[in-house]
């Protein structure tokens, strides 16, 4: 299963992505979701910065302070990835 | 020159020439009036509010250790123990730390962020080559940046200036993160922050390069924003391409009220309001705190300021702390207009 990661906002509204082939099934990419997702702040962060999982044609936020021990290193190799999309480029 | 051009045959010239002499000989003399003027005679005058000299700063600065656990983070230094410390991102965040809270302090008699000494807390070496800086309601929090388009975002004194007054916003107006209210609350942080460092530097408008985080962002041709030059802070640049700020308002940018929308072009449209109070302090001269500076805190401070607010709101109520403080027609509120006419609001 191929996915997406995504940041996005920061001081400088810059987009960064990394991508990577996974082996796991829908139903466990389900409950990786369900555990990671990222709950709407209030306030909003100045300047923060944000993550998305982008699954198939879904883009979930997340929180990258929630995955769980058996993704962490899939997770820190992605952030490592990230690459500036420049403006106009498609996801 | 001057007078040379006062006794000019051309009456335009000589009306001219003697409505500039007017201005400087104000200007001149208001300036030596701000510079002698005590703290009573300041305070008689609503500029500065609350000061007792008593109040001191307190401030603190932790260590994430390229981890994002802001819990974990390491006390590294704080003002009641001032310890050594060999950091030079830490050296950075006390730097610009003591230059804000200065700032607030000795111009408008603000004691800290909340105005009651809040205590300030920043966090250095936040997660692995990190390319930002933000605060999140309580502290500010600051990458290294990835050392390949970023620098640490600790390099720029304004940077550290517009992080804190995320804070000073938060207490005041508390202007929403969204659309043109949100663009406002950056503007106001580029604003104070660009102040604080040209207060920092003892720049003047005219010395100014008007550059927000010239260093953090790494080459010599860029900087992260322009407010003399909205649009202009990076072009073409290999990874970013071109700065999109607009400096005016039939260039405002609709966008999604989203995260990759910069929620409706928070960091972009602030472009407009930062080349108004651009306009308004280069034509006003002198240092930009001492007179521009005081009518945007006016209207920060001010509880009619709506936390939905829009840049014509804002636009109104400088004019209208422009006359209050300086008086109608002045060259101050003549500079304050003309300040939004070239931003087109």
């Amino acid at each position: 299963m191929k996915i997406k990661l995504i940041r996005t906002g920061g001081f400088i509204p810059v987009t960064k992505m990394a991508e990577t082939e996974i082996n796991i099934t829908d139903s466990e990419m389900g409950i990786l979701l369900k555990v990671i997702r990222a709950e709407p702040e209030s306030p909003r962060i100045k300047d923060g910065s944000y993550y998305e999982l982008a699954v198939g044609s879904a883009n979930i936020p997340v929180d990258l302070n929630k995955v769980p021990a058996e993704y962490q290193q899939l997770f820190i190799k992605l952030k490592e990835d990230l690459k500036i999309i420049k403006a106009g480029k498609a996801l | 020159m001057l007078a040379k051009l006062m006794e000019s045959g051309n009456k335009k010239i000589a009306d001219m020439a003697v409505n500039t002499n007017f201005r400087s000989y104000r200007f001149r003399n208001d300036r030596i009036f701000f510079q002698n003027a005590s703290l009573r005679d300041k305070k008689i005058l609503g500029l500065i509010t609350k000061q007792t000299g008593k109040e001191i700063m307190r401030m603190e600065v932790y260590d994430c250790k390229q981890k994002t656990d802001l819990a974990g983070a390491t006390l590294l230094w704080d003002t009641k123990n001032n310890q050594k410390i060999t950091s030079l991102a830490g050296k950075n965040v006390i730097k610009g730390g003591k230059a804000s809270w200065d700032f607030y302090w000795q111009l408008f008699g603000r004691n800290s962020i909340d105005n009651k000494g809040l205590l300030i807390k920043q966090y250095i070496h936040y997660d692995k080559g990190m390319d930002n800086a933000y605060w999140d309601g309580r502290r500010m929090v600051y990458g290294d940046g990835d050392g390949t388009v970023f620098t640490s975002f600790t390099s720029d004194i304004d940077v550290i200036g517009h992080e804190l007054t995320h804070g000073v916003t938060e207490n005041e107006a508390n202007l929403n993160y969204e659309n043109q209210a949100g663009a406002l609350n950056e503007s106001f942080s580029d604003i104070f922050g660009i102040m604080i460092k040209q207060r920092f530097n003892n720049q003047d408008v005219k010395k100014s390069d008007w550059l927000i985080g010239e260093k953090v962002l790494i080459g010599p041709k860029y900087a992260l924003r322009s407010m003399k030059a909205p649009g202009t802070a990076y072009i073409n640049h290999p990874e970013l391409g071109t700065d999109p700020q607009p400096a005016t308002m039939d260039k405002y940018q609709n966008l999604p009220n989203t995260s990759s929308g910069d929620w409706g072009g928070v960091h972009i449209n602030s472009g407009i309001p930062n080349f108004a109070f651009y306009v308004a302090a280069y034509n006003m001269g002198g240092y930009a705190w001492d007179k521009a500076g005081r009518i945007w805190y006016a209207v920060l401070t001010d509880k009619t300021l709506v936390q939905n607010a829009n840049f014509a709101d804002v636009k109104n109520l400088t004019i209208v702390h422009a006359e209050k403080l300086y008086g109608i027609n002045s060259p101050e509120a003549i500079a304050v207009k003309q300040g939004w006419t070239e931003a087109k609001v």
